[in-house]
């Protein structure tokens, strides 16, 4: 499809450091079940808060959980949470701002305060908020964080919707005749998809922390379900005694929002031209010298 | 005024929102122009006077204020939706940039392979063939409906654009400055096409520009516009070698002539100042500002249209009746 | 015959991409004296911008060029200056001024000051002196009300008030050149003529060159003692203007004047143009960059590149294997 042409070419561009953090964090998370050496739910308190060995690569917790796999699992839990969320987040987002840039007038004026009312509040609060509200729990922490996230694909997609009707070729659609139903979903809603999708990328490791802060503060993913949030806050008490218990997550989670924000920094950056690097100069000088002197 | 005009336009009048707050953009103050079947027309001004929005407010990508416009005497704004829709399709529309009237994602067959879908050409097969012979009549190769509009020239773009006017058989083109973004020597190939397409066809077209020479040659009849209103009109010959109004005469001695000799000897009529802003005209004549024969009566009643001769107008009080 | 101010010869530009190599310019030689008026015409993808800006070094960022031959002016050998050279003489002595007089101007600083920081800079005035040089040069370039339009900002004025307070930070530091690309192209027909009587005047007054890069011919005609007719990145023909535009030798110069509506055309007569499409610059061009497209071409004109040779008794220089051929047979006889 036309779109992910889009999305290749924006990739190709991207700093390699952040899209192997970033795909690494993929594989992990979608085929981590089958890597874990040990079930990350079995307690086992005979070998609990044991160090790195080679039974247990990462040690275990203070519940005799082996870390190594409970990280791994984890990483399948952030990134089911996280596409859960994105769904229904963009579905939302994408379609509102759609229409709003599509129809302008009024009906945009309407949708749009809704969005600057979700976007003028900080995203956990919105989420607390929702939780307070529905309770804790799996599928509550997915509704909370959806939407709170949904003004900001809103946004984006109005913005650009609003660019593409301007442009001349959607202009010559609707003098040929086209219906509105034809623009709307052949022509403005794969443009504000592509869009919003690069902008959710850049926007995903928010979205990772977010995640793991609910569960840190006991209201999103509801334990025994492994997620680093979870752990850190397992691993606090332990924080002097066996320091690597906190460590260890901590650092998962800061990876993957690290490559995640790398990317999204670079989508903004990308559109300066860099200087030719030197080889790719010299091979272009050797060209033309090729050429012929008349 | 006859009967028979497959494009009339009366009493248009389209107004904007101005950037300033309570102001008014008066880009189209109550024009009316006509087209007959077949006739290639021009619209000619300079920047600001409303033109392109003229254009735009009658293929619908604006929406006037008052005023009818009339396909083939049936009043546009009498109907709605889908039969509003299709007959709004026998006027179509070339843009003056090639470069963006094109979808870029979309290979050249498949733009104007959508306009064939909007007509419900349903047939996979006869869309192709309709395809190729779109393309060889506006003169362009067969191959070309696998490439994307970004391999293509300008010259070709505007040929496929009008390519893709044509797959919804218009009976009126509106080209606003179809070849002011192409280079010199290729604007023949698309102004021969017009040409072309008035023979075959019987396609009328509106040629709204700036280039003054070129409407001069393209164009049977003219239009001068001038900050939203229609200042002259009349055949191009009578217009070109006869002009009435200040404005237009102005105009035509400003035309550069390639030739040395005569350029640099030709004095062009001077216009004082620059173009008024259009939330706020002058009262009376509008352009009384800049005009070199300007009286104190001009500035209290906007001057009736006096018939010089034969079809041939003049909105100035100065304007002699010839005829 | 007066002495050249500026000296172009054999100039080659190569302009480098991730992609590509381009060579928009292709061995360039012509001259401009002082007091006089060159127009460089061609169409999109001639050079002729290139030809202009990259040797003073304004090409876009992100973009890597080298450029060979010789540009002497005043004196000066330009190729292969350092950026530091570059900048003591770009706005002092040979200064630009550009297509879009709205996007060419700072949105958010005020005209008086984007004038009067030239003079600042060049001419080493207090902020007092370049105030009062600013608004002169408002009142040269004919803009009314000079002490109240000092005060505006770009977006305030009309296309053509902004081309002339781009004339006038141009000429802001007296420059001994200025290069003109596209003056009048943005500029309504009415508009054009001002602006361009308005550039005479003020080379008269400050016995100034001037280049005007352009592709209208008729701004040409009223403007220019020389021309050079540019395609594929080399000159096809080069005189002065009463003869080349007048009587034109290479078939792209009789094509191009040929093009050009006439009011003795009748109504409805078809149009005259070049079929075909403009080259391609990413790779040598074999021959003339322009037999592809010529209606008179030989063989030899797509293997050899013809030489830029003076036509006797005339003080045009063309390049095309035609009008050489019948020099020579000319020269026989």
């Amino acid at each position: 499809m036309i779109m992910f042409r889009d999305i290749t070419e924006t990739i190709s561009k991207l700093p390699k450091l952040a899209i192997y953090l970033v795909f690494f964090f993929f594989i992990i998370g979608l085929t981590g079940p089958w890597l874990t050496p040990h079930d990350p739910l079995i307690v086992n308190l005979l070998e609990a808060g044991v160090g790195p060995s080679a039974e247990h690569w990462m040690g275990t917790d203070h519940l005799g959980r082996d870390t190594f796999s409970r990280l791994i699992a984890s990483a399948r839990t952030s990134l089911v949470g996280m596409s859960l969320i994105l769904a229904f987040a963009l579905t939302i987002g994408i379609s509102i701002g759609t229409l709003a840039g599509y129809q302008r007038g009024k009906v945009e004026e309407v949708l749009m305060r809704m969005v600057d009312v979700g976007q003028s509040i900080p995203s956990l609060i919105v989420a607390l908020a929702v939780i307070g509200i529905f309770g804790t729990g799996y599928w509550n922490m997915v509704l909370a964080l959806a939407i709170a996230w949904w003004p900001g694909f809103a946004r984006v997609s109005r913005v650009v919707a609003v660019n593409v009707m301007n442009k001349p070729h959607i202009e010559s659609l609707r003098v040929l005749g086209a219906s509105p139903a034809r623009i709307f979903f052949l022509h403005l809603l794969p443009t504000t998809i592509g869009a919003v999708l690069v902008y959710a990328t850049a926007d995903a490791g928010a979205l990772a922390l977010s995640i793991a802060t609910l569960s840190f503060l006991g209201l999103g993913i509801q334990p025994p379900t492994p997620e680093w949030g979870q752990m850190l806050v397992d691993g606090l008490p332990f924080l002097e005694s066996d320091p690597r218990q906190v460590i260890l997550p901590g650092l998962a989670l800061t990876l993957v929002v690290i490559g995640f924000n790398f990317l999204g920094e670079s989508i903004a950056l990308n559109r300066v031209p860099k200087p030719l690097s030197r080889l790719i100069l010299k091979r272009r000088r050797f060209e033309t010298n090729e050429w012929i002197k008349e | 005024m006859t009967n028979n005009a497959v494009l009339k336009v009366e009493n248009l009048v389209t107004h904007f929102k101005s950037v300033e707050r309570g102001k008014v953009v008066r880009a189209v103050d109550d024009v009316s122009i006509e087209l007959m079947p077949g006739e290639i027309v021009g619209l000619i001004g300079e920047s600001g006077c409303g033109k392109s929005t003229l254009g735009r407010s009658i293929v619908g990508l604006e929406k006037p204020n008052s005023g009818k416009i009339l396909l083939d005497g049936v009043d546009l704004s009498s109907l709605k939706g889908k039969s509003l829709r299709t007959s709004r399709r026998s006027i179509q529309y070339v843009f003056q940039d090639p470069y963006s009237s094109l979808n870029d994602r979309q290979t050249i067959g498949e733009s104007i392979g959508e306009a064939l879908l909007i007509i419900g050409i349903r047939d996979k097969k006869q869309r192709s063939k309709r395809i190729h012979e779109l393309l060889d009549r506006v003169g362009l190769p067969k191959h070309l409906s696998d490439r994307y509009g970004r391999e293509l020239s300008g010259g070709q773009r505007q040929r496929v654009a009008v390519a893709r006017s044509l797959a919804v058989n218009p009976r009126v083109l509106i080209c606003d400055e179809p070849v002011s973004a192409l280079d010199l020597s290729v604007r023949a190939q698309v102004m021969n096409l017009f040409f072309d397409l008035q023979k075959d066809l019987g396609v009328a077209c509106l040629f709204i520009a700036h280039d003054l020479a070129l409407v001069r040659q393209a164009a049977t009849r003219t239009y001068v516009m001038y900050l939203g209103s229609i200042v002259e009109a009349g055949s191009s010959q009578d217009i070109n070698q006869n002009p009435g109004h200040p404005y237009a005469q102005a105009l035509l001695s400003a035309i550069p002539n390639p030739d040395p000799r005569i350029e640099r000897n030709r004095k062009a009529i001077p216009i004082i100042g620059d173009i008024p802003s259009p939330t706020d005209p002058p009262s009376g004549c509008r352009f009384r500002t800049r005009c070199p024969i300007v009286v104190d009566q001009c500035a209290e009643t906007t001057p009736e249209s006096i018939t010089v001769s034969d079809g041939h107008y003049v909105a100035c009080r100065f304007a002699e009746r010839n005829g | 015959m007066k002495t050249a101010l500026l000296k172009v010869n054999n100039l080659k530009v190569n302009l480098y991409t991730e992609h590509a190599a381009v060579r928009p310019v292709d061995g360039v030689s012509y001259s401009v004296a002082q007091s006089e008026t060159v127009a460089i015409v061609g169409e999109s993808g001639c050079g002729k911008t290139v030809m202009n800006f990259a040797p003073l070094g304004l090409m876009p960022t992100g973009v890597s060029i080298d450029v060979k031959g010789s540009i002497r002016f005043d004196g000066q050998e330009l190729v292969g200056m350092s950026e530091h050279g570059l900048r003591l003489i770009r706005g002092k002595l040979i200064s630009t001024i550009f297509q879009d007089p709205m996007s060419a101007l700072n949105p958010s600083r005020l005209i008086g000051r984007q004038i009067a920081e030239v003079s600042e800079l060049h001419l080493g005035h207090t902020t007092k002196q370049a105030e009062a040089w600013a608004l002169d040069l408002v009142k040269l370039v004919g803009i009314s009300d000079p002490e109240y339009r000092m005060k505006q900002y770009p977006h305030e004025l009309s296309g053509g008030l902004c081309q002339r307070v781009m004339i006038a930070i141009a000429i802001a530091a007296e420059p001994k050149l200025l290069i003109a690309d596209e003056p009048s192209t943005a500029l309504d027909v009415t508009v054009q003529a001002q602006i361009l009587k308005l550039l005479k005047d003020i080379q008269m007054r400050l016995n100034m060159a001037m280049v005007i890069i352009t592709h209208d011919i008729g701004v040409v005609a009223g403007n220019a003692d020389h021309v050079a007719v540019m395609y594929a990145g080399r000159i096809a023909e080069y005189g002065p203007v009463e003869e080349v535009l007048v009587n034109p030798k290479h078939p792209y110069t009789k094509g191009l004047i040929s093009a050009i509506p006439r009011s003795e055309d009748p109504i409805g007569s078809p149009f005259r143009g070049l079929s075909g499409m403009p080259p391609y610059l990413e790779g040598p061009i074999r021959g003339c960059g322009f037999s592809p497209r010529c209606t008179a071409a030989i063989d030899r004109c797509s293997t050899s590149r013809p030489s830029f040779t003076q036509i006797t008794n005339t003080n045009v220089l063309a390049a095309c294997h035609i009008v050489n051929q019948s020099e020579s047979q000319g020269a026989m006889n």
